[in-house]
């Protein structure tokens, strides 16, 4: 019989395991370790909300303090998903609210989260100190301003709120204040950075006004993250800076005004005063008369958002050349690319790279950035390893030479506007250049396609992209052979999300057991029939296939008719019982 | 490639969880037709048939759903022509000239920002350093510009909605920008484009509303 080692032992043991990897090996050990492991797990990350019910993960993890979901599928960013969809947090704040009164951090993407849903967290959680709303929606500044009110005295000077500025400048506001502010007055300057919808924004300017907040904010020594509206005005930046100089992250509000010497100056001032500062964003309306105050910052800066700022490449290659450290960079395409060479020569630690389209509607291209942008970019900086980058052209030689550049690369997404678009120099499809990256980027774990490609670029993923957790493809392939190809290729597949492409019945079919692997698929304007999705319903029972179709329900239409949106994800919580009119469940006989 | 009939795919990491288990399922009668499609491809592996609890235990091991052969597109064209026809090629189509919704793929505040940018600051000006710092200045974050066309003109205009707040003096502006005087006003109506890219009836929401949404105007005649 042998002897474990008593439970404290393996608690305290388990307390240096962190990542759910690990701690999901562990609990397969045996029975003991599965028992000790759930009782000390304090972390979760549930990427589908569907995948698992609250009750489930309760009666699992008794004394979790830090959860995280998230909801809608990614194609939800890109309107694909209609509204009312699904994805409510409401079930599971009821939940946990119960179960986890010590609940300390909450983060959440793609996810409805309703004013109901704030006041819960605000009134059930007394330890409560992060919460991250990702792309969320539902909400108003009510919402918010509750869990300002209800959660504010509690945070400590040490803890950090990443990410909901909103909190930690009302946090800061309201603790030194008598609770002379109801919610209506609170309605703060700082940018919620979650995606709310734009219309929040403009409400604000009203509101924030020297006779509202007359002395904000007299000293902020916990304060590491300001994002401002874009309604704040560059001149009260100054001021604000001066008093919390131990920032850390600044996202600037309207970056315009008329040159004037003294604003310049004290701006200049403020920030050289910034001696912590690692991140810059904001910058709307950027008036680049202005931009050199920033440079007594910059030696400093690792991550650099310049993806609203729509200044041209001269002005952009002053600002990006002063920042030597610079490990990531949002920007719009005017940076061109003699922009990205210039970056290329300076930023010898750049690590991601996005860039961003500033007429994305255009048929024709307003900017001069190419293919060559990229592969100078690849070849000068050895650590980039994640890019995303929009352009309207591209070469198969182009895509060999980033891959070869930069074997290193984890995260490759190329969208070519135009969808369908050959390689301009020699007119063939994009499929070698596409398969050079999935040779030679051995670690690869996220890819979005775009251009012209056959069922031959799906062939080269299937066998060579073995670490490809994540696949986006849209407007490729033949048939079913490509779809085929990756389901049965690539081993560590999660998400696979394809739309517009002629990849029909047979290819899911024969690889449905591949979907119980994965956390989900989606797939839109495919050729997917009604009768192939009824049968997977049928027989896979851990599986949710959802079908979407806004024509109405799909057993109208023959069996043969190809529904409009599928969504299957794996689940031990069965079929949702929150539907809306266009989603239907294939339903497994019980 | 060719496929084993049955058992494991070759590079497939699953064991075989493939749905042909009519095969080996006996109280499973319902998908027929698939089965008929796959028929002519089972007929060689009588010895590898499993019960159906056996099926569905652990990592399963049955048979597809539906066989895989080589040539996966040569019938059903009449399937892939479906798929086409309901691809969303055919939705949206917007004056910009992009028919595909959801195309490129960026996040619905970047496109907002996006076209924000676009309307505040004239193209023209951009790449006029020396006038810039007169819009930087002059730039009323509070503004907002939306486009308007009017049917059989050619040129669109521009109008600020933030300095209105009815209906009525928005229509009365817009009739004036397009030089017609207020009888010819009755002869149009106004119709704007929301954020998800639909045009309604100006009207007949409450104004607030209406200016949240609203993306760009156009003036259609009544009747044709």
């Amino acid at each position: 019989m042998a002897y474990s080692f008593p439970e404290e032992v393996l608690e305290h043991v388990f307390s240096f395991i962190h990542t759910d990897k690990d701690r999901n090996a562990i609990s397969l050990v045996c029975k003991s370790w599965y028992e000790v492991e759930r009782w000390s797990r304090r972390r979760i990350f549930i990427g589908n909300c569907y995948a698992v019910s609250p009750g489930i993960v309760i009666r699992r993890f008794p004394e979790l303090r830090s959860v995280a979901l998230k909801g809608k599928p990614h194609f939800a960013d890109f309107n694909l998903v209609p509204d009312g969809w699904g994805g409510n947090v409401y079930p599971w704040i009821a939940a946990m609210a119960m179960a986890y009164p010590m609940l300390e951090e909450l983060r959440l993407k793609r996810m409805v989260v309703t004013d109901e849903s704030l006041e819960l967290i605000s009134r059930s959680f007394k330890n409560f100190k992060v919460l991250v709303l990702s792309s969320c929606e539902g909400f108003s500044t009510d919402g918010l301003a509750a869990i300002a009110a209800n959660c504010s005295g509690r945070f400590s000077e040490e803890s950090r709120i990443s990410s909901f500025d909103l909190l930690s400048f009302a946090t800061f506001f309201l603790s030194n204040q008598t609770k002379r502010y109801n919610r209506f007055e609170l309605k703060p300057a700082c940018e919620v950075d979650i995606g709310s919808p734009i219309s929040l924004i403009p409400d604000f300017a009203h509101h924030w006004c020297p006779s509202t907040f007359p002395a904000w904010p007299p000293r902020c020594p916990s304060l590491r993250t300001l994002r401002l509206n874009r309604a704040v005005p560059l001149d009260r930046l100054p001021n604000l800076l001066r008093r919390a100089p131990q920032l850390v992250e600044l996202g600037t509000g309207a970056y315009s005004a008329e040159h004037r010497p003294e604003v310049f100056s004290s701006l200049a001032g403020a920030f050289s005063n910034c001696k912590e500062l690692k991140s810059l964003s904001g910058f709307w309306d950027v008036v680049p008369d202005y931009l050199p105050a920033v440079y007594p910052a910059c030696s400093g800066i690792t991550s650099l958002n310049l993806s609203y700022a729509t200044i041209q490449s001269p002005d952009l290659i002053k600002l990006v050349t002063q920042c030597q450290n610079l490990q990531r960079l949002w920007v719009l395409d005017y940076i061109e690319d003699s922009g990205l060479d210039a970056l290329a020569a300076s930023c010898k630690d750049l690590q991601e790279l996005r860039v961003f389209p500033s007429e994305p509607y255009d048929m024709e291209g307003n900017v001069a950035l190419t293919e060559q942008g990229l592969v100078s970019v690849s070849e000068g900086c050895p650590k980039l390893h994640s890019v995303l980058y929009f352009c309207r052209q591209m070469t198969n030689a182009a895509l060999v030479s980033i891959a070869k550049n930069r074997p290193n690369m984890t995260r490759f997404r190329l969208c070519i506007i135009e969808p369908r678009t050959r390689d301009y120099q020699t007119l063939e499809p994009l499929d070698v250049g596409f398969g050079a990256i999935v040779e030679h980027c051995k670690e690869l774990h996220r890819l979005s396609l775009s251009g012209l490609l056959t069922d031959r670029v799906f062939e080269y993923i299937g066998t060579h992209a073995k670490k490809l957790e994540m696949l986006s493809v849209a407007f490729a392939g033949d048939g079913d052979l490509g779809l085929h190809h990756v389901l049965s290729g690539c081993k560590s597949l999660r998400k696979l999300e394809i739309r517009d492409c002629p990849f029909g019945d047979k290819a899911l079919l024969a690889n449905a057991a591949k979907l119980e692997t994965m956390r989900s698929l989606w797939m839109s304007s495919c050729s997917v029939s009604f009768g192939a999705c009824k049968l997977l319903g049928q027989k896979m029972p851990r599986l949710n296939v959802e079908v979407m179709d806004e024509r109405g329900r799909p057993d109208s239409r023959p069996e043969s008719c190809s529904v409009e949106k599928l969504y299957i994800y794996r689940s031990v919580a069965g079929p949702r019982s929150d539907m809306p009119r266009f989603v239907w469940t294939m339903k497994t006989p019980s | 490639m060719e496929l084993q009939l049955g058992l494991a795919l070759p590079t497939s990491p699953v064991n075989d969880f493939d749905l042909n288990c009519h095969v080996s399922d006996p109280t499973e009668a319902a998908s027929s037709d698939l089965c008929g499609r796959g028929d002519d491809m089972i007929s060689g592996r009588s010895n590898k048939k499993r019960g159906f609890i056996e099926a569905f235990e652990l990592p399963p091991q049955t048979l597809p759903l539906l066989l895989w052969n080589d040539h996966p597109n040569d019938d059903d064209d009449d399937d892939d022509r479906k798929g086409v026809e309901n691809s969303s090629f055919i939705a949206k189509k917007n004056d910009d000239g992009y028919c595909i919704v959801g195309w490129p793929p960026i996040k619905f505040r970047r496109k907002k920002i996006c076209s924000h940018n676009r309307d505040d600051n004239d193209r023209t000006v951009l790449h006029n350093g020396s006038a810039r710092a007169g819009v930087g200045g002059g730039v009323n974050p509070n503004s907002k510009y939306v486009k308007v066309k009017m049917v059989g003109v050619g040129i669109a205009r521009k109008i600020d909605l933030s300095r209105h707040h009815s209906y009525q003096t928005l229509t009365n502006t817009l009739i004036n920008m397009f030089g017609k005087c207020q009888q010819d006003a009755q002869s149009f109506k106004l119709a704007y484009q929301d954020r998800e890219g639909d045009w309604l009836l100006a009207g007949d929401v409450p104004w607030r509303t209406f200016i949240q949404s609203v993306e760009r105007l156009k003036i259609l005649r009544i009747g044709g």
